[in-house]
């Protein structure tokens, strides 16, 4: 009876194995509901994204059966925009090709004359079971383990069978642990007691945070029937669960602490130079980061009036980072040869003068890029998260904490390692000295200043990809700046990068142990004026025989 | 290069107390007249404020040499303490018709706390104008002299000390008003706060605290210990070497600054009417230090100068070039730091010493050509 209705055209081109297309073509226009069964089932070893797609067209109602003049059942889709009676054109679901009439025109009709092909409770189970088991062994690892996370959570009970021969072929060692955890959640439900026990103790030592629900609603049960020794097992489950968490908390915090003095650190160590090398009060530092951040932002603009996209508008941000440098650097150069290099001698001075510059570039901004925040996006491969046992690490963090490092032993390197960072070094501990061997003071001061300046840029091009870029970004920069420097020591890099990730940990411990970032940071800046009546002249002072 | 205060002292003192005589007098009277409005009067008592504000800056900074950037925070404080008196002073005629101040009645504040209690009677609160920035500077000043933090970093620890003040009263659960800070005043000892009158009498007594505050440090400046205070400016070290503890006179002149700011403030906040944390933003205390320096430092004149130039140039440029007045405060403040070191009443010594070294010079160059032509005769 069944072969009957097969249309014609399968027939006639029977490949060795039926497509998935094929197969659900075949399966819509089944009247045996138990047929219509094993041919779904049959599609669990197809290729998932067909075989999802097709099903959930099925489901929605966008299948249709078609009478050919032969009084055949073929499944069609409706092809394109309705004309001006409603109707469509058809083509069929197993090859996609037109659906012609007898004389070679298209066929083209209404939904109402059309038979939709339709689904019942039962078939639905079925393809949910499908598609289910087929994320399950999606070739795509993230896909596979968000849908063994998901099958945990269910707890179907009926899917123990498939987790546990998915566990034995299974390759990849996160999806693994995720099918271990999601089995055991599984078992939870079992019928027998002494299962969910072990559930609940295997959950437990793995330290699950998707099962303490699940663990809740056992131990209920658990109370309610008696079984002293389930609950026991639960609370220990879940005692050794909280302290996971802890441990993730923790973990989160050190981490953030981290690449929150690693954000620090790059908007001093431009500072450390130009106010700890060169006893120079840049208080328009802030807005040297800014012109990084804008330079940043009109990279990007650039990029994107090219039309460039996927990879190579990414690459927009590795454009971006020497282009801030060199557009930071070449202000820092102006400044330096316009203003500050009358003021070497009157260090409080230059405090006021560059504030002075700061608030005239701050209002340049404004009128160029408008007072409010511009958008700047980050590159795909800045975007996502990497996940360890349950810490979350977001790539524009890890990305800037590896940027800190990079830029950290640059400046080391160059400051150590070079003919210029020699020069600087001699210049910086005594001027007058270095001029009378022979060196030209007023290059290297001009050449310090603008590399210190770069450096800032440099901390613009990547705030950029952590927070607003706007006029007064500088202004949440520049005190931090130097409190950072001040702690560090004076004229010392090293510390500069110690006492920033100190204040970077303290700023994150004590926001997440008071649960207010405000409090947290006055409570720093506290510690920080009680810290230096302690060392005075922060963590590495310069030592030197020379009176102030 | 300073000129002795005798020689010219006699000139500029009549010429003080003429400006003093019509700051004082003057200006009221023109107003009871008619002939000044009422809105101009409120503006110059207003600057009056700053010039007080200007004053206790260039203590510190011009006779001491420290550069102190929070004296907002004390300027701002002590309008706090006044504020606060005056809060309470607005009873039910507040918007929710209440005890309390609006803003705790806002938070769902049913009592006073504790602390507000005293601040009903006017004397505490004009106490607590000089206590509370004056205890803040000692404490803060305690520690930062005696670990000998000087020059740049005092600078920096004061900014930091001044941020961390400004974060803590945006936050509502101060109870200092949060972000909005105090406003909408009703009366003051009894009068209304908004009346010409008031006003008059609040413009005439930031006038003379003003005169008072100039006297006084003019006295405390040209003492024995004025003296000192200029000394430890020029060379802290030899101070040290010669005796003398240049902690405890720093500790001094800075309680006795962050007093006056926290005066200047006071009289600020009934007169124009609000306080809120911005007042306290390391900013503000910038610009104060930026009227000094425009004015000249090292002068107790000039900050005066200073204070009320720079505002009214403020004031016609925010209206006149809205979109350009940060660039015009912030390049005329360049060019002053650059060219004017000493500021406004520098410039007929600075025009004196460019003339007298014209001078040396020309006489040098006669010298070297009559010794030049004397080595060629021979």
């Amino acid at each position: 009876m069944a072969g009957l209705f097969v249309p014609l055209s399968l027939a006639a081109q029977e490949p060795p194995a039926k497509s998935p297309r094929e197969i659900v073509a075949e399966a819509a226009v089944l009247m045996d509901a138990d047929e219509q069964r094993v041919l779904v089932e049959s599609l669990a070893t197809a290729n998932a994204d067909e075989v999802v797609s097709l099903l959930a067209k099925w489901r929605e109602g966008e299948i249709y059966q078609w009478q050919d003049d032969e009084g055949n059942s073929v499944a069609v889709l409706l092809d394109g925009e309705p004309d001006g009676d409603e109707k469509f054109a058809l083509v069929t679901l197993a090859a996609g090709k037109p659906v012609l009439a007898a004389d070679g025109t298209a066929v083209r009709m209404t939904k109402d004359e059309l038979y939709m092909a339709d689904t019942d409770s039962k078939l639905r189970r079925v393809m949910k079971g499908v598609t289910d088991r087929l994320a399950l062994s999606s070739p795509d690892v993230p896909k596979r383990l968000r849908a063994v996370q998901d099958t945990g959570l269910e707890q179907d009970l009926a899917k123990l069978p498939l987790l546990e021969q998915l566990t034995v072929v299974e390759k990849n060692g996160k999806v693994k642990q995720a099918l271990a955890e999601a089995t055991a959640m599984l078992k939870l439900r079992s019928e027998d007691m002494a299962v969910r026990e072990t559930a609940v103790k295997e959950l437990g030592a793995m330290g699950s945070i998707a099962s303490q629900g699940a663990i809740k609603t056992v131990r209920d049960e658990a109370d309610q029937g008696g079984l002293v020794s389930l609950v026991a097992a639960c609370d220990q489950a879940q005692k050794e669960i909280d302290s996971h968490i802890s441990f993730v908390n923790s973990a989160g915090t050190v981490f953030r602490g981290i690449s929150k003095g690693s954000i620090l650190l790059i908007a001093a160590i431009g500072l450390a130079i130009t106010f700890g090398l060169m006893g120079v009060i840049n208080m328009a530092h802030g807005e040297l980061i800014v012109v990084g951040a804008y330079t940043t932002y009109m990279v990007q603009n650039l990029f994107a009036k090219w039309n460039l996209n996927g990879m190579a508008w990414d690459m927009y941000f590795l454009v971006a980072i020497p282009a801030s440098f060199l557009t930071a650097a070449l202000v820092g150069l102006i400044l330096e040869r316009g203003i500050i290099r009358f003021l070497y001698k009157r260090p409080l001075e230059s405090l006021l003068a560059t504030w002075g510059v700061s608030m005239v570039m701050q209002q340049l901004f404004r009128l160029t890029f408008g007072a409010n925040n511009v958008q700047v996006e980050s590159p795909a491969f800045l975007s996502g998260n990497w996940t360890v046992n349950d810490i979350v690490f977001g790539w524009n963090r890890v990305f800037v904490i590896g940027f800190a490092v990079l830029i950290i032993f640059l400046t080391w390197a160059t400051l150590n390692k070079t003919s210029l960072g020699l020069l600087i070094r001699a210049v910086m501990q005594n001027r007058s000295m270095a001029a009378c061997m022979g060196i030209r003071t007023e290059r290297v001061n001009m050449m310090t200043f603008a590399f210190g300046s770069g450096l800032a840029g440099l901390a613009g091009a990547f705030l950029s990809q952590i927070g607003n870029v706007g006029p007064n970004l500088g202004q949440d920069y520049i005190v931090d700046s130097f409190m950072t420097v001040v702690v560090g020591g004076v004229g010392n890099i090293f510390g500069t990068v110690i006492s920033a990730l100190g204040i970077g940990m303290a700023d994150q411990s004590l926001q997440q142990i008071l649960g207010d970032p405000v409090t947290g940071k006055i409570l720093v800046l506290g510690a920080i004026i009680l810290f230096l009546q302690w060392k005075p002249s922060g963590l590495f002072a310069t030592r030197s025989r020379s009176l102030d | 290069m300073n000129t002795s205060p005798n020689a010219m002292a006699k000139a500029p003192t009549i010429g003080l107390a003429v400006i003093a005589l019509f700051l004082v007098v003057g200006m009221p009277s023109l107003n009871a007249a008619g002939v000044v409005s009422d809105f101009h009067l409120n503006t110059w008592g207003k600057y009056l404020c700053y010039a007080i504000l200007a004053i206790s800056v260039d203590l510190l900074w011009g006779y001491t040499g420290l550069l102190c950037l929070g004296q907002s925070l004390f300027f701002a404080l002590g309008g706090y303490m006044f504020g606060m008196h005056l809060m309470l002073m607005i009873g039910k005629m507040g918007a929710y018709k209440s005890d309390l101040p609006d803003f705790m009645v806002f938070l769902g504040r049913k009592e006073l706390p504790g602390f507000w209690e005293p601040f009903y009677s006017f004397p505490f609160a004009a106490l607590m104008v000089f206590l509370l920035p004056g205890v803040l500077a000692g404490i803060f000043g305690y520690l930062a002299f005696r670990s000998r933090i000087k020059g740049v970093y005092f600078s920096i620890l004061t900014q930091a000390l001044t941020y961390g003040a400004a974060l803590m009263f945006f936050r509502n659960e101060l109870y200092m008003g949060g972000n909005n800070g105090f406003t909408d005043f009703r009366s003051i000892l009894g009068a209304d706060i908004r009346s010409p009158e008031t006003k008059r009498m609040l413009y005439i007594a930031s006038a003379i605290t003003l005169v008072l505050v100039f006297l006084f440090c003019k006295w405390l400046t040209t003492s024995r210990y004025g003296l000192i205070q200029r000394a430890i400016r020029d060379s802290e070290n030899r101070v040290l070497f010669s005796g003398y503890s240049a902690a405890n006179f720093k500790l001094f002149v800075f309680v006795i600054s962050a007093m006056i700011a926290g005066v200047g403030g006071a009289l600020y906040v009934p007169q124009v009417g609000i306080i809120n944390p911005s007042e306290m933003m390391t900013e503000k205390s910038l610009e104060a230090v930026v009227w000094v320096a425009v004015g000249g430092r090292g002068t107790l004149f000039g900050p005066i100068v200073g204070a009320i130039l720079v505002n009214y140039l403020k004031s016609w440029a925010t209206t006149e070039f809205p979109d350009y007045w940060l660039i015009i405060m912030g390049g005329s403040f360049v060019l002053v730091v650059l060219f004017l070191p000493k500021g406004i009443v520098g410039i007929p010594a600075q025009i004196r010493e460019l003339l007298a070294n014209r001078e040396s010079r020309r006489a040098a160059a006669a010298e070297d050509e009559l010794l030049n032509s004397a080595a060629k005769s021979e």
